[in-house]
C-alpha cells in the first residue's frame, strides 16, 4: 500500500495505479479487522497507554489538516503529480499567472496569463477560470481568486456556477440525468453533459464535443471618462479534440451585463466591448491555452 | 387608366361579393371570406409570350429576389422568372425562415434591400430583432426570425412597387447570344416565353443559366444533406419556435429528377414519423431545403483561407458572415470565424470565368466547397443578389458587361440602396 500511495503522489495521474492502491487499501482494512479479531485482548490492553491516544490524537490532526488543505499542505501536495491539488496547480509570477491542469497522463493543459500594463501585484484584480460545456453552463471552476467580493466583482462567472449548482441540485431532486442530451436549435451538435471528463479527456475524440475556457477578470473601482467602473471582462476560447490544437489564444469576448430573458428571468448576458472602456482592456496582455496530448 | 382600371376592379369586385352573397344565402360562410379577383383578358392565354427587357433575373429565391427589387429600382426594365409558386426561396418555399447573418461582431455588416425585406417582414409580424450589440452564445442567436408568409408577400410588394414583372411557374430551357445581349426561351405550363435581355442574373442556386451556356460549374461527389422543415404535435407559430428538421441525406438540388427523390425522401420519413409518434402534422414545407448543388467557376475562386482570413478583395462588393459550416452524415461542426473576420465577396466570384453580360448571385458563388459552406446562407446571399444587379444595371446603361463596370460607380450605387460596403462597416 505504501508502495502503491507513493507512486500515485509521484506520478500524475493515472486509474490504473489508483486502482491498485484502492485495492491495497481495501486488504490493508481487511488484515488489520483479521489482526483486531485476533488480537483483541492484548490491543485492548494498549488503549490504557497514553502514547496510543496521542498518536491517535496527532493521526486525526494530520488527516483534518490534509482534508482542509491550508497553503503549506497545499504546497507540499503541489510537488505530486497526482490528483487533487497538483491537478489544480496555480503560481502567480510577476510576469503572471500560470495554472496547470493534468486531468490524464495523456492530456496536460496549462494556460498561461500574461498580465498587461495596468495589472497591479499589490492590487491584483479578481480572476476566475473556469470551463463551460456547449450548453453554455458551467462544468468546472479551474480557479477564482479568494476573495469575499468574488461574487459581486465576477458575476457572470458567479451566475454561471449558480446555474451550474441549481441545475445538479434539480437533478438530484427530480433524478433527471443531468447528461441527457438538449437540443440544439442549430441541430448541430446535441450536447449537455455536466462531466468534465466528457469534454476533456473523451474515451473517443470523434464522438467528443468542444468544450470552452473561460476566464473573467475584474479590477475593482477602475473608472474612466465615460464609465464609473468598469465591468468585468470576459475571455474565452472553444477547445475541440476533433480538431486539436496545442496552442490557442483566449479572445476577449466582452463584458457582463444583468438582463431580464423571454421568461423575465434575471440572467448575465455579454456584451461587446465599446470606446467607453480603457485601462481594462490591458490587464490581460495574452492569455495562451496550451493543451499536450499524447497517447497512452 | 389607372383609376380606371381601380374602379373597374372595385365594380367587379362588388358584383362578385354580391353573387357570392346571394349564392350563400342558406350556407355558411366564415365572416372573414373576403373575394378579390385575378381574372386575365381572355386574349393572353394563348401560349406564346415574348418581353424584352434589360435585365432577366433567374430564380426568385434568397439572391434573386433582392436583385430583382435592387435591379428594378435603379431603372433596369427586369423580369424575374422563378420556377416555383412564390418568392423567398430557402426563406419560404423551403421554411429556413430565421435568414442571417447580417451582424458581426456588434455592428451590421451586412444590410441594403435584404435587410429593409427582413425588418419590415418582422415589423409587420410584431416580431423581435436580435441585438447585435450583444455577444450571442452561438453564431446562429443572431439569425433573424421571419414570419415566412409575410416574407413571401412582402416580398412580392416590393417586387410590384420596383416596377418587376414576375413569371412563376417558368424556368429557362434555351439561352442564345445576341449581338444586344441574349434570348433566353423559358418554358411554364401553358406558356412558352421568349426573353430578350440585355444582361441575366443567374439567381437559381444551382447556377443552371451557367450550365445551359456550357460554362464550366463544380459540383462535389457528394453533397451536404439537405433539410426537411415540418411540424409535429405542437401547431405552427410562424417566427416564433423554429419548425422540427429532417436531414435528408444525399438531398440534390442539381436538376428535377435529383430534387423530386430527395422531396419524396424527406416525405416519406416525415410520413412515417407521425405514424410512430402518433402526434399530429401540423405544418409541412412545400419542399426540401438545399445546401448544396453546383458552383461556378467564376473570374474570382474564392477559398476557404479567403473566407476564414476576412480577406478584402480589391474588388469586393459585398461582406458575408457565418462559420464554417459544413454538414455531413453525423451532423455539424460549425467552425467560428476568429474574432474581427469579416470574409469579403469580390464582384470576380459572381462573374462566370470567361463570360459577358451574365452574373450569378447566391450560394453558386465561385468558392472551394469549404467556403461556400459558409457564403451559402441568405444574409450573404441577398448581398451579393444586390451587388450583381447594380453591376448588371450599370453594365446595362453603360453598354458593357458587370466585370468592367468601374467598382467605384458600383459601390456608389450600392450604397445610394443602403448597401454595406466592404471593408467600411
Amino acid at each position: 500500500m505504501a508502495g502503491s500511495g507513493v507512486w500515485a503522489f509521484a506520478q500524475p495521474f493515472s486509474i490504473q495505479v489508483i486502482g491498485l492502491h484502492a485495492l491495497t487499501g481495501f486488504i490493508f482494512i481487511a488484515v488489520i479487522g483479521l489482526h483486531i479479531a485476533n488480537n483483541f485482548v492484548p490491543l485492548k490492553k494498549y488503549l490504557k497507554n497514553r502514547v496510543v491516544w496521542l498518536v491517535a490524537a496527532l493521526t486525526g490532526g494530520l488527516g483534518a489538516l490534509f482534508y482542509f488543505q491550508p497553503s503549506p499542505v497545499k504546497a507540499v501536495l503541489g510537488l505530486s503529480g497526482n490528483l487533487g491539488p497538483a491537478l489544480d496547480r496555480f503560481e502567480m509570477t510577476e510576469e503572471g499567472m500560470k495554472y496547470d491542469f493534468t486531468p490524464s497522463p495523456s492530456y496536460k493543459l496549462s494556460l498561461d496569463i500574461r498580465t498587461g500594463s495596468t495589472y497591479s501585484l499589490k492590487n491584483p484584480p479578481r480572476l476566475a477560470v473556469w470551463l463551460e460545456n456547449q450548453s453554455f453552463y458551467h462544468i468546472k471552476t479551474l480557479y477564482a481568486s479568494e476573495s469575499e467580493d468574488i461574487k459581486e466583482m465576477l458575476p457572470y462567472w458567479a451566475f454561471k456556477v449558480k446555474g451550474w449548482e441549481e441545475a445538479k441540485k434539480e437533478a438530484e431532486e427530480t433524478g433527471v440525468d443531468l447528461n441527457e442530451s438538449v437540443d440544439a436549435v442549430s441541430g448541430a451538435t446535441e450536447n449537455g453533459s455536466f462531466d468534465p471528463a466528457d469534454y476533456i479527456v473523451p474515451g473517443e475524440t470523434n464522438s467528443s464535443m468542444p468544450y470552452r475556457v473561460m476566464i473573467e477578470i475584474n479590477q475593482p473601482a477602475d473608472p474612466t471618462e465615460k464609465m464609473e467602473d468598469q465591468p468585468s471582462l470576459i475571455y474565452q476560447v472553444e477547445v475541440d479534440n476533433y480538431d486539436p490544437r496545442t496552442f490557442q489564444l483566449l479572445e476577449l469576448v466582452g463584458y457582463p451585463v444583468k438582463e431580464k430573458n423571454e421568461e423575465g428571468e434575471e440572467e448575465w448576458a455579454i456584451y461587446y466591448v465599446d470606446e467607453r472602456f480603457g485601462s481594462a482592456m490591458s490587464l490581460v496582455d495574452s492569455a495562451l491555452l496550451r493543451i499536450d496530448r499524447s497517447q497512452q | 387608366m389607372k383609376d380606371k382600371k381601380s374602379s373597374m376592379a372595385g365594380r367587379r369586385n362588388f358584383l362578385q361579393s354580391g353573387m357570392f352573397g346571394a349564392a350563400g344565402v342558406g350556407l355558411v360562410f366564415s365572416s372573414s371570406s373576403s373575394v378579390v379577383m385575378a381574372e386575365v383578358d381572355n386574349a393572353n392565354i394563348k401560349p406564346e409570350v415574348a418581353n424584352e427587357v434589360d435585365v432577366l433575373v433567374v430564380g426568385g429565391g434568397t439572391a434573386g429576389v433582392i436583385a430583382a427589387i435592387q435591379a428594378g429600382r435603379a431603372g433596369a426594365k427586369t423580369l424575374l422568372v422563378e420556377r416555383n409558386f412564390q418568392l423567398g426561396g430557402a426563406t419560404t418555399t423551403g421554411g429556413v425562415a430565421f435568414p442571417g447573418l447580417f451582424d458581426a461582431w456588434g455592428k451590421q455588416v451586412i444590410a441594403g434591400i435584404g435587410w429593409e425585406l427582413v425588418k419590415e417582414s418582422v415589423e409587420l409580424d410584431g416580431g423581435k430583432f436580435p441585438n447585435f450589440a450583444k455577444v450571442p452564445r452561438s453564431h446562429w442567436m443572431n439569425q433573424v426570425n421571419v414570419n415566412q408568409f409575410v416574407y413571401a408577400l412582402l416580398a412580392e410588394e416590393k417586387c410590384r412597387e420596383a416596377d418587376v414583372e414576375l413569371a412563376y411557374y417558368e424556368f429557362p430551357e434555351a439561352v442564345v447570344k445576341t449581338s444586344a445581349g441574349w434570348t433566353v426561351d423559358c418554358i411554364g405550363f401553358g406558356t412558352r416565353r421568349q426573353v430578350k435581355c440585355k444582361q441575366i442574373i443567374d439567381c437559381t442556386g444551382g447556377a443552371e443559366v451557367v450550365g445551359l451556356l456550357g460554362f464550366e460549374r463544380l459540383r462535389e461527389e457528394e453533397r451536404q444533406p439537405g433539410s426537411y422543415l415540418y411540424q409535429l404535435g405542437s401547431s405552427h407559430n410562424p417566427a416564433s419556435k423554429q419548425l422540427h428538421r429532417l436531414y435528408v441525406h444525399g438531398a440534390d438540388s442539381t436538376n428535377s429528377r435529383t430534387a423530386t427523390l430527395a422531396n419524396l425522401t424527406g416525405r416519406q420519413s416525415i410520413l412515417a414519423k407521425v405514424r410512430k409518434d402518433k402526434k399530429r402534422l401540423m405544418h409541412l414545407q412545400p419542399e426540401t431545403g438545399f445546401r448544396e448543388s453546383y458552383r461556378i467557376k467564376g473570374e474570382t475562386l474564392i477559398t476557404v483561407q479567403d473566407y476564414t482570413s476576412g480577406k478584402l478583395f480589391d474588388d469586393a462588393v459585398s461582406n458575408a458572415f457565418y462559420p464554417v459550416d459544413l454538414h455531413t452524415k453525423t451532423g455539424v461542426r460549425p467552425k467560428p470565424l476568429k474574432r474581427g473576420v469579416v470574409p469579403s465577396i469580390p464582384l470576380g466570384a459572381l462573374v462566370p470565368k470567361g463570360s459577358r453580360n451574365l452574373i450569378v448571385a447566391g450560394r453558386c458563388v465561385s468558392s472551394d466547397r469549404l467556403a461556400n459552406s459558409g457564403l451559402r446562407v441568405q444574409a450573404s446571399c441577398m448581398g451579393m443578389g444586390q451587388a450583381a444587379a447594380v453591376a448588371a444595371t450599370l453594365a446595362v446603361q453603360g453598354n458593357t458587361t458587370p466585370s468592367e463596370v468601374p467598382l467605384a460607380e458600383i459601390h456608389g450605387l450600392l450604397k445610394k440602396h443602403g448597401a454595406i460596403i466592404p471593408g467600411k462597416a
